[in-house]
């Protein structure tokens, strides 16, 4: 791991730290946008509504399925290189911030646990991933990996004669059919948008009460440490 | 005294079971057990009741559309969803085709051979065929080249030693007792019917989709779309071909079926007073003539008790009730009292012997039927139900064709209380409904020309448009006889369904008062000259037309008995 | 059980002419999905094969499998490859009249061991000891371990004898099994479903049989993929409006009447493999797409339970009744955690700041 560098966190005087690097960014954005398309095109696939006009002269669930496969691409190349870098970036990318192993994290975990049950007053301080979001992105990625399965299965079917997807239809009867692939997948959109609006809120929160700036972290990679003090006196 | 076990193997697969005892040439106590169970009934709660009928509908792949005719009626009761006449008319139409392709086919192709001696036929002079043939009808194909090709090809069969579709282990039976002749031409119009039914089901195809098992049945219409303007719906071009589909189904009855049955009968007049059964009849109509919770029907609904054709009286469907005494299920409140539909249970509890069994318990429960009663009594349904009320009801239509058959075959009312009555009732049946059928052909195209395009009520589609819990009861004439399915619905789904169907009512075993059912009713008395080969006991039985896939076969479903005897 | 030249004298007793019987192997080729060119090759094939034996057993089904092969579009050829062959079986029962049907099966299977081909039809079976289903006083179960176990292959026609199918749909009272299950490790063991079964795909596979000498190569659930290769959807004439985004939103309505798709009223054709479209049905008169009423999936693998209800996209979410909307209850969702979030986040900040300020008497700006 080459987190040598945050390891070496100074031990007091609020600073800038290199929290999210450019892999961490890029795959974020790409997506969340990615996503967002494939929310929107994958409602109108379940749900169109009908278009007037000549036959001949409209496309629309044709168009809407093409964006929705291309989108798909994105979220699949973005989710795997996300996942790759679990195990290649830096301590705050690390497949460790999402599930409280280390004691470290655990005790973190309490902390904000209890916080959040207005236990405890101040929010415990985390440069990265508070132990709780973690457990979210553990949701958020479960998902994700459910949307890529369920999608690569309906689209087995579809690929045309020789396409490598085609191979992802042993996918199907593990799923129970197509019926219940598309069901799940259909479904699954929902608990992600669930997630995912949980993730937004929950960041809003914490970027006001910790007056960190965790909103702009994402964008430009760095955390803003405030007060290092909080974490001492929180024994108290 | 010998028990007699008719266990019909149609390639290995019976689901009735004929218990006899036979003693002086004749059955003195009969028992009829259905061996099949699938539980329908119970796989149905807690579904949509918009879905009901595809379920239903696989019940029998025979009778393929009378399930789900029956279902969607139901529902539609229970809902108050109320058919467009295009719908009515598109149903008429089906259950119409069903009933004519229905009985063309049982008598043809599963009854015939119990009276036609088909080995008998290869030693027929093809001239005199010929002019037997042309002296009853003046069916083009009845020449001497004909019938010497009908019995060239039979020679083939048996020279092959593959007698085909006629293996049969009975031929030679004394019971056979028409002349080669007769045996000769009723072969001929035996594989001219088997070339008409595939012909004429089309019909189903054009407006089912396919046959067996349509799928254009819907909750509160039909979906087969009716539009002159659009090569995608039903229009002029496809009532043309519905009405030569007709036309054909017309001809074929009028020319080749009624006077074969009527020659066939008169070798067989004994017949006339055999079989008679239960002597009460029920019959639910069929054919609405118009739009309505109670419309008008072409052939009327009505009871009738005791061969007692002076009255017909209104049917009334509370006084229906299930018994289970002697079936393999288990009620609630115990097994000594009927339940009505709405309240039915379908529990099954088998206490037969365990298989590979020899024998029946015939004292306690030994069917997978129900035994369905009104007002207590056993009821026989069917063809002869249905003209029986027609008649007793003065139809115009049905009145004068009953009343010729009798006067050809020179017997009186009486003689419609029996096997032959059953044979009869039907093929008059089948004229009936093959001559109105174009009267429908013509009303869609009046409502056409109407620019009414209508074919389901969607004002009743979604659930949120029904009432928060709701009862239902659809009654159908299927081909066998009064179909009822009894729905409850709550909150959009279901949460019971019970169905009284044809079969259960004629083939059903003894109820709680055991009293016999309609064909354990109808053997009583049957005279059984060959103790190894009933012949006879096939002869009434088939005259039911029992086609049980509700939970029996009796016979084999490609067209041939291969009925297997025990005597033990 | 060689015997050359005798589908052709078969032929000849029915009046059946050579055109014919071609014409009808290009009907074939065109299912196997073979170039027109090959049926006079098909014809010669067919006559010169070995005439093979089949059982076909009937168990819980309702004999709509029997009854669609009764309508095989030139019937009179199919029925010589099908019900003359499978005949045989039946003639030895005859043969053996006197004994026991059950007698004369055993000996049928015990000649023919290894050799016969097992059709069957319905599903089997398993509670109350097998008393849903007996047949001359035996077990369904006990017949099909004893006539599948020793055949050469067994096709299961339809899809109760494939999958289960309505008598094992939920709750499945009887403890209906698919034939595959209910025997298991039967060799070759090919699965024909639908509702029932197309006649033409049952001969097709016979065909196939006679004249390639193997079985053809079969999909994950064990169907042949000359006929399940390919989605409805992919074949159906309404497929353009699919595309188009054009669809039927009420019985009778234009789009209806007009044939547009009926993907909004939950057409299971884009999840279902069957080869409906191309070869139709009744003497290629119609099917079901072409009669204005959705595709039910009837091919699929236990579909009374995965593709109901019928006439939605979708089924609803458990505890939410059985048409609810999935989109309903996940904007519900999703707006009631967001709004949960929300609430508690903010009481969260306010009640943190309430107690910083009471603690401390910090100015705000500063964190506590």
């Amino acid at each position: 791991m080459n987190d040598a560098s945050a390891r070496r966190l100074p031990e007091s005087a609020p600073g800038r730290v290199y929290v999210w690097e450019l892999p961490v960014r890029v795959t974020h954005w790409a997506i969340f946008l990615s996503v967002v398309v494939l929310c929107v095109t994958g409602t109108y696939i379940g749900r169109p509504f009908s278009a007037g006009g000549a036959t001949t002269d409209r496309f629309v669930m044709g168009i809407m399925k093409v964006v929705h496969f291309y989108a798909a691409i994105v979220f699949d190349v973005a989710l795997a290189a996300r996942i790759g870098w679990m195990f290649f970036g830096n301590r705050y990318a690390c497949w460790d911030q999402f599930i409280p192993l280390t004691r470290e994290r655990w005790r973190g975990f309490v902390k904000t646990t209890k916080f959040y049950c207005f236990l405890r007053h101040s929010f415990p301080e985390t440069i990265g991933l508070n132990p709780m979001l973690g457990l979210l992105f553990v949701g958020i990625f479960a998902l994700e990996l459910l949307m890529a399965a369920t999608g690569f299965a309906l689209y087995s079917v579809l690929a045309p004669i020789g396409s490598p997807m085609r191979v992802f239809r042993f996918l199907v009867p593990i799923l129970g059919g197509l019926q219940d692939a598309r069901w799940t997948h259909h479904v699954g959109m929902w608990l992600l948008i669930t997630l995912v609006l949980a993730h937004i809120i929950a960041v809003v929160v914490i970027s006001v009460a910790q007056r960190s700036d965790m909103i702009g972290s994402i964008f430009s990679g760095y955390k803003l440490i405030v007060d290092r003090q909080d974490g001492e006196r929180d024994n108290g | 005294m010998t028990h007699i076990v008719v266990d019909p193997v149609t390639r290995i697969e019976g689901h009735l079971r004929i218990e006899a005892e036979v003693d002086g040439g004749q059955v003195r106590e009969a028992w009829s057990s259905s061996t099949m169970f699938r539980g329908i009934e119970i796989i149905l709660k807690g579904r949509d009741p918009r879905d009901a009928w595809a379920f239903t509908q696989r019940i029998c792949g025979v009778c393929t559309t009378v399930h789900a005719i029956a279902s969607i009626r139901a529902v539609e009761n229970a809902i108050g969803a109320q058919p467009p006449p295009n719908a009515r008319l598109l149903r008429n139409l089906i259950i119409g085709a069903q009933c004519v392709h229905d009985h063309v086919i049982h008598f043809y192709h599963l009854h015939a051979l119990d009276w036609v001696d088909i080995v008998s036929a290869l030693s027929a002079d093809p001239a005199k065929t010929a002019s037997l043939a042309q002296s009853i009808s003046d069916w083009p194909l009845s020449s001497r080249a004909y019938f010497t090709e009908v019995r060239d090809r039979l020679k083939g069969f048996v020279a092959t030693g593959r007698l085909g579709p006629f293996a049969n282990a009975y031929w030679g039976h004394p019971a056979y007792r028409l002349p080669p002749e007769a045996n000769l031409m009723a072969v001929g119009h035996y594989l001219q019917a088997l070339d008409f039914q595939r012909q004429f089901i089309r019909l189903h195809a054009v407006l089912g989709g396919k046959n067996p098992h349509l799928q254009s049945f819907l909750v509160g219409g039909m979906a087969t779309p009716v539009d002159p303007d659009s090569q995608n719906s039903i229009n002029a071009g496809t009532l043309a071909e519905l009405s030569k589909l007709v036309a054909d189904a017309r001809d074929f009855v009028a020319r080749v079926y009624i006077p074969d049955l009527l020659a066939i009968a008169s070798f067989y007049k004994d017949w006339a007073s055999t079989g008679s059964g239960v002597g009460s009849y029920l019959a639910y109509g069929e054919y609405p003539e118009g739009d309505g919770a109670q419309p008008a029907l072409f052939l009327p609904r009505g009871i009738i008790r005791q061969r007692d054709l002076s009255k017909v009286e209104p049917m009334n469907q509370e006084k229906i009730s299930e018994y289970v005494k002697h079936s393999w299920y288990n009620y609630a409140s115990g097994d000594d009292h009927g339940l009505h539909p709405f309240k039915g249970e379908t529990v099954p509890n088998y206490i037969g012997p365990k298989p590979p069994y020899e024998r029946l318990y015939l004292d306690r429960k030994y069917s997978w039927l129900k035994s369905p009663r009104y007002d207590g009594e056993p009821m026989e349904v069917g063809p002869l139900a249905r003209m029986l009320v027609a008649y007793a009801s003065g139809h115009p239509r049905v009145k004068p064709l009953v009343d010729k058959a009798l006067a050809t075959l020179g017997v009186g009312p009486q003689a419609l209380f029996s096997t032959l009555g059953r044979m009869a009732a039907r093929a008059i049946e089948t004229q009936v409904v093959a001559e109105k059928m174009q009267d429908w052909v013509d009303e869609m195209g009046e409502n056409m020309a109407r620019r009414d395009y209508r074919i389901c009520d969607n004002s009743k589609w979604e659930p949120s448009t029904w009432p928060a819990e709701c009862w239902g009861a659809g009654f159908h004439e299927a081909p066998r006889g009064a179909l009822g399915h009894w729905v409850h619905i709550k909150d959009g789904t279901i949460i019971n369904y019970q169905c009284v169907v044809p079969s259960t009512w004629n083939a059903g075993p003894r109820d709680a008062a055991a009293k016999r059912g309609p064909y354990e009713q109808a053997l009583i008395g049957t005279p059984v000259a060959k103790e190894d080969q009933p012949l006879e006991i096939l002869r009434t039985v088939h005259s039911f037309d029992p086609c049980m896939a509700c939970g029996v076969h009796v016979l084999d479903n490609r067209r041939r008995e291969l009925v297997y005897v025990r005597l033990v | 059980m060689t015997e050359q030249g005798w589908l052709e004298r078969e032929l000849k007793a029915h009046g059946v002419s050579r055109r014919e019987f071609v014409k009808f192997c290009a009907t074939m080729a065109a299912i196997l999905a073979l170039p027109q060119t090959v049926a006079e090759n098909l014809a010669e094939a067919i006559e010169k094969a070995d005439k093979p034996t089949l059982i076909w057993l009937e168990f819980q089904d309702c004999a709509g499998n029997t009854e669609s092969f009764l309508r095989a579009s030139r019937p009179t050829v199919a029925e010589i490859i099908l019900e003359k062959v499978s005949l045989d079986y039946h003639e030895t029962v005859m043969a053996a009249a006197g004994h026991q049907a059950e007698a004369a099966l055993s000996k049928t299977v015990k000649d023919y061991a290894g050799k016969y081909i097992a059709m069957v039809e319905g599903s089997i079976p398993t509670g109350a000891d097998g008393a849903y289903c007996t047949i001359g006083g035996k077990s369904a179960l006990q017949i099909a371990r004893e006539v599948c176990g020793a055949a050469a292959a067994t096709v299961a026609v339809g899809t109760c004898a494939a999958f289960g199918g309505i008598p094992a749909a939920r709750p499945n009272p009887t403890g209906a099994v698919a034939v595959g299950d209910a025997v298991p490790g039967i060799k070759n063991l090919i699965n024909l479903s639908a509702c029932p079964a197309n006649a033409e795909n049952i001969t097709a596979l016979l065909v196939y049989y006679l004249t390639m000498k193997q079985w053809p190569p079969l999909d994950q659930y064990r169907r042949p993929l000359f006929a399940y290769g390919k989605l409805i959807h992919d074949n159906c004439e309404r497929r353009a409006y699919f595309d188009a985004g054009q669809y039927v939103e009420a019985w009778g309505d234009e789009a209806h009447r007009h044939g547009r798709c009926l993907y909004k009223l939950g057409c299971k054709g884009p999840v279902t493999f069957q080869n409906c479209p191309v070869i139709q049905w009744n003497q290629g008169t119609n099917w079901p797409i072409g009669c204005g009423h959705p595709c039910l999936g009837c091919a699929e693998p236990n579909f009374w339970d995965r593709m109901t209800p019928f006439y939605r996209h979708l089924e609803g979410v458990p505890g939410f009744g059985l048409g609810s909307n999935v989109d309903r209850v996940g904007i519900g969702l999703a707006a009631g955690v967001a709004g949960a979030f929300a609430i508690h986040g903010v009481a969260r900040v306010v009640s943190a700041r309430r107690a910083a300020r009471a603690d401390g008497e910090k100015p705000e700006g500063e964190s506590q």
